[in-house]
């Protein structure tokens, strides 16, 4: 693990490198020395959003999970959740199923005001290919080479991930297609791996199915936040039924969430607890589960956008375009090494300060130096929990790599 | 420390409860008998009410799309339809009016010329379909009769599947009722060439009647499912002169339309619906008579008769009827037997209210008269209409039989009904169309007792069970004590010698009677090639050669057997009772509604059958009674007089003809009916054997 981010840096050929790498690396052994991965998680900050949303039903007359992952798609992308950062499973094509009285279109409302299978709808993993095996291989990331990155879930150690699933459920199972299904146990199973290869900071599952709760029984991993629609022994109900499609169209559970976001956008702070308490047991006719107990965080300090919506750090800078140049020759390295998540990490955080490094070089040194000074006191006032502590870190080593890049040059 | 001696055996439980069901087999059978009758009486209480089991067929769940528009045309359709017949047109023009109607449609039509096939009984035939090249040689060239078939395909289905719509029409003899039913299915066909939901393609069939509604439909699905390859009219001209190119010729005119000859295909069937329109004279609603058996007591899936009895009700608020022995309903016994489970299912929800078993009276009885009616047709195995055709193909089908109220016919307002009918079936194919495999998911073997209640197979296997039960276990009984009763006689060499052979004679008995019943079944192929007109001289002459039969039988192989004492009849008794047993089990697999009966007949007169002379011998009161049982017993379980005491119960006896027996023997072999074969093979023998047994001498 720590010898990535030494390959990486080995990359920038500037003097303070050895410093922040010594630094880094500190910071990155005493991580993995604890075993306690939840305190490394803590450490790092919330740097990207991802969203697994998953229809694990098929035929016609399962119509209404479809549409419930499109929907939540839509509002994902909506808040702020770009396409590449979404893995959308569908097990079933019912926009082209010829039973569909509106060939190409997927409703949620008997309304039909919003087609949600417009133009910008990108299946990830379709028909038969939503297989039990195939969700646990995007979860863990063990994929085989040939699946393109536009398939994996490449998040890393800041990734908040939305993970929702929708289908026919039972007591801890889940059914995918008609044939398979998924244990509460795999899934418990699953997230733990990907909390030990660093994964996620933050998860929140999301489940609408009949007994969602129990399919988060066996869950461990600190970081995980589940949310289902109903108890064990409890149906979840659809909403309506479209008389003209002649289906269901959308289940009570995710039309209430919807309901919630679309009161929404993306600079809105709804906290988390706002979303839970707008469940309303005898509209949804069942009984909806959170379960928090592995959750670090206050639910009415946490926004919903830091699942549903993406982080969007813009930094201010004086010169666009040499700063889009520095970021654009970054990227490019970032694509070339493929999805190791502690280093993305790192490269992420690298990268920022390189940026800065080189704005302080050039002519204006201390206009630079008040913009971080504002950006600094933003980031204070966005993270007062334990992130601050980490920013105080960062911003304490700033001085220290002007001063050595001033030696240097 | 174990001391050496070996300890009594003792035998195994189920062995022993053996023992003890054998040595109180009078007990037993009494107590099965009566609660296997009692059992059947309950079945109407134990009736479920039906529900939709497939997930995927969600009928209702779509608002029906019928528009008047699709009804104007409709009544125009029947409006050409009536005048081509006062103006007595031919009826190939009338099929070409309707041909014309289904191209303007869109859809892709054809013709089918076929000739009906004689109703000759062909002992091969049985269980099998007729191959079609050896229907060709019996057909009657002079009479034909042509269906047409339009055919909606899917705009975006994969063209595997089909549902199919059946109307029946005789165009040489129709009236205003039958060209509504042409109407009706002109409605829906007309408004399914439009819609953009259908998954399956949609076969219509204006099968001609001519010849019979069921034969025009039996033709067309044998020329459906059997294609012949290479030149498809070759077998057609060889027999009959090749006439195929008719309508080519005819309607060049049209060439342009997509009406032709050849003969057109779908896909699989998932469903078929028969539509028919008859006068009932309903005074108040408009009702919807189901008829869902096909040939030996098979039903089409109850959740195809589930939807359309759902949709009939809630969506278009029909009627539903299904079939009811109306002779039942006012029986005075079945009233009071009615009043006594209705009092006690008050006095028992009295006890504990959570027993909910009693049903009001009026419900049993109607329940009754209905569960009869499912009952008798299942155990006839004749099809009660052209449904029965397509479950020879295991496609599930069912006639929807309606009939418009009283009022809006004599006013005319065909309008309402029409609408009310085609969103009914509107309502039955999208529902079927959301189905994505077979039906599968519900029962196929369940008796009706109304529209929306049914009994399944788990609950009236019971009965069947009960009544079977005490056959095996009598058969034992005598065994048993036919051997005790020689072996306190004497123990030598010879007796275990006659013993056996007492056993070996009763069995060749048992088996020879069996093969006379075999020879009786084939005995009417003979008959109708000897031409003798009446059915009463066909029934005389059939017993009379089952008697000679009978005889020869006796003279050439020889009933001799060597002379074991009085426990000869019992060890025949009980061959009898196990070879009724094996036969009626046999034929529950077959058909359970006929083996119900047979057991109902057969049972009691087997277990209580006892020589007539040892009886008199004795001469006490109980003998006596035993006796006149037993010559009662004899005389229902006889057929021909079963069946004349049953039509006398149903119709009256002064309507009674002796050829009536034949006639109904024939309409079984007609339609392949297995009850045929049950009654000659295994009724009649049985019944033979017992009154063997009765008149036993020695």
């Amino acid at each position: 693990m720590t010898t990535a981010p030494l390959k990486l840096f080995s990359a920038f050929n500037s003097m303070a490198i050895p410093l922040l790498v010594l630094s880094l690396c500190l910071s990155n052994l005493c991580g993995s020395a604890s075993a306690s991965v939840s305190s490394s998680s803590e450490t790092t900050m919330h740097t990207n959003n991802w969203a697994v949303l998953v229809c694990t039903s098929r035929f016609w007359f399962n119509y209404r999970h479809m549409a419930n992952t499109l929907s939540l798609y839509r509002t994902v992308k909506r808040l702020g959740i770009p396409d590449e950062r979404i893995i959308l499973m569908l097990a079933d094509d019912m926009a082209c199923n010829a039973r569909n009285k509106y060939p190409a279109q997927v409703f949620n409302n008997e309304n039909h005001r919003l087609n949600l299978y417009g133009d910008n709808v990108e299946v990830d993993y379709r028909g038969y290919e939503v297989t039990v095996e195939n969700f646990l291989r995007v979860l863990t990331g063990r994929h085989e080479t040939a699946v393109p990155r536009s398939k994996r879930l490449l998040s890393d150690e800041g990734s908040h991930i939305l993970l929702y699933m929708t289908g026919h459920g039972g007591d801890e199972f889940l059914k995918f297609q008609d044939s398979e299904e998924l244990q509460s146990h795999d899934l418990a199973d699953a997230v733990k791996q990907m909390k030990e290869k660093g994964r996620f900071k933050e998860l929140l599952i999301m489940v609408d199915t009949c007994q969602a709760a129990t399919l988060f029984s066996q869950l461990h991993s600190p970081g995980v936040l589940a949310i289902g629609s109903s108890l064990k022994g409890e149906n979840s109900y659809s909403h309506h039924l479209d008389s003209d499609v002649g289906v269901s169209v959308v289940d009570r559970f995710t039309f209430y969430t919807l309901a919630f976001f679309e009161r929404l956008n993306m600079y809105d702070n709804a906290s988390l607890s706002s979303l839970f308490s707008s469940y309303n047991p005898s509209l949804l006719l069942s009984t909806a589960y959170y379960r928090t107990d592995l959750y670090p965080r206050q639910m009415e300090q946490v926004p919903v956008t830091n699942f549903f919506g993406s982080v969007m750090e813009t930094i201010h800078t004086d010169h666009p375009y040499r700063y889009s140049k520095r970021k654009g020759s970054s990227k490019g390295k970032i694509e070339m090494s493929l999805d190791q998540a502690v280093q993305d990490e790192k490269r992420r955080i690298l990268s920022n300060l390189g940026d800065q490094n080189i704005d302080s070089d050039t002519k204006c040194p201390m206009g630079s130096m008040i913009h971080m000074w504002n950006s600094i006191l933003d980031e204070i006032e966005k993270f007062e929990d334990r992130d601050t502590l980490v920013y105080y870190g960062l911003v304490m080593m700033l001085p220290l790599l002007a001063v050595s890049s001033w030696l240097s040059s | 420390m174990a001391a050496p001696e070996t300890p009594k055996l003792k035998p195994r439980p189920i062995v022993r409860l053996g023992i003890l069901l054998i040595s109180h087999n009078l007990v037993v059978s009494v107590i099965c008998c009566i609660s296997g009758i009692v059992a059947l009486l309950l079945l109407p209480i134990l009736a479920k009410n039906t529900y939709i089991s497939e997930n995927a067929l969600m009928p209702g769940s779509a608002n029906p799309m019928l528009s008047t528009q699709d009804v104007a045309d409709a009544n125009k359709l029947v409006k050409d339809l009536m005048d081509l017949k006062s103006e007595s047109t031919s009826s190939d023009k009338m099929q070409r009016v309707v041909a014309e109607y289904i191209s303007d449609l869109g859809a892709e039509v054809g013709y089918q010329k076929f000739y009906p096939q004689s109703d000759q009984f062909n002992p091969l035939h049985f269980f099998s379909l007729p191959d079609p090249g050896t229907l060709q040689e019996k057909v009657n060239c002079s009479s034909f009769a042509i269906n047409v078939i339009g055919i909606a395909r899917a705009p975006r289905g994969d063209g595997k599947e089909a549902i199919v719509l059946v109307t029946p029409y005789n165009f040489e003899d129709a009236d205003l009722l039958d060209a509504l039913s042409v109407g009706l299915t002109y409605s829906v066909f007309s408004l399914l060439t439009q819609v953009t939901w259908l998954a399956k393609d949609i076969i219509w069939l204006v099968a001609d009647s001519r010849c019979g509604e069921y034969s025009s439909v039996a033709a067309w699905l044998r020329d459906y499912q059997t294609p012949v390859f290479g030149s498809s009219s070759a077998a057609d001209s060889s027999t009959c002169d090749s006439s195929n190119t008719f309508y080519g010729l005819k309607d060049s005119s049209v060439i342009e339309r997509k009406i032709t000859d050849n003969f057109r295909r779908a896909g699989t069937m998932a469903a078929a619906l028969v539509i028919k329109v008859i006068d009932k004279s309903e005074p108040f609603e408009d009702t919807l008579s189901l008829y869902a058996e096909a040939s030996n007591g098979q039903m089409p899936n109850l959740d195809l008769i589930n939807i359309v009895n759902y949709l009939a009700v809630h969506r278009q608020g029909l009627h539903v009827k299904v079939q009811k022995l109306t002779s039942l309903i006012n029986a005075k016994w079945l009233t009071v037997l009615a009043q006594i489970f209705e009092y006690v299912g008050v006095i028992a929800r009295r006890l504990n209210p959570q027993w909910k078993f009693g049903i009001p009276a009026a419900e049993y009885v109607d329940g009754t008269a209905t569960l009869a009616s499912s009952l008798y047709n299942q155990a006839l195995g004749v099809p009660t209409g052209p449904h029965g055709a397509f479950r020879d193909y295991q496609v599930d089908a069912v006639t929807l039989e309606f009939s418009p109220k009283v009022y809006s016919m004599s006013k005319g307002r065909h309008k309402e009904f029409l609408v009310q009918g085609g969103r009914l079936i509107e309502g039955v194919i999208r529902s079927v169309n959301n189905l994505l495999e077979k039906f599968h998911q519900s029962f196929f073997l369940y008796l009706l007792t109304s529209p929306g209640r049914f009994v399944s197979v788990g609950v009236y296997m019971i009965p069947f069970a009960l009544l079977v039960t005490p056959l095996p276990i009598m058969a034992a009984s005598l065994y048993t004590k036919t051997n005790n009763l020689d072996s306190d006689a004497e123990t030598n060499d010879l007796s275990i010698y006659q013993k056996s052979f007492t056993w070996l004679n009763a069995a060749k008995k048992v088996l020879l009677v069996h093969l006379w019943g075999a020879i009786v079944s084939l005995l009417p192929y003979a008959i109708c090639h000897l031409g003798v007109s009446t059915p009463a001289m066909n029934l005389a002459v059939w017993s009379m050669l089952s008697v000679l039969c009978y005889l020869l039988f006796c003279l050439i192989l020889g009933v001799r057997s060597a002379k074991s004492g009085k426990a000869q009849w019992a060890v025949l008794k009980s061959a009898t009772l196990s070879a009724v047993f094996i036969g009626l089990c046999l034929m529950s697999v077959v058909n359970f509604a006929t083996a119900e009966f047979g057991a109902l007949l057969l049972v009691p007169m087997c277990l209580v059958i006892y020589p007539l002379k040892s009886d008199l011998h004795a001469g006490g009161l109980m003998n006596f009674s035993r006796m006149a049982c037993n010559l009662a017993l004899v005389l229902i379980g006889f057929p021909p007089a079963a069946f004349i005491l049953l039509k006398g119960a149903l119709d009256g006896f002064h309507s009674i003809y002796v050829g009536d027996f034949w006639i109904w023997v024939e309409s079984l072999w007609a339609w392949n009916s297995a009850t045929y074969l049950y009654i000659t093979m295994i009724h009649l023998p049985c019944w033979l054997l017992c009154l063997h047994v009765l008149l036993h001498t020695r």
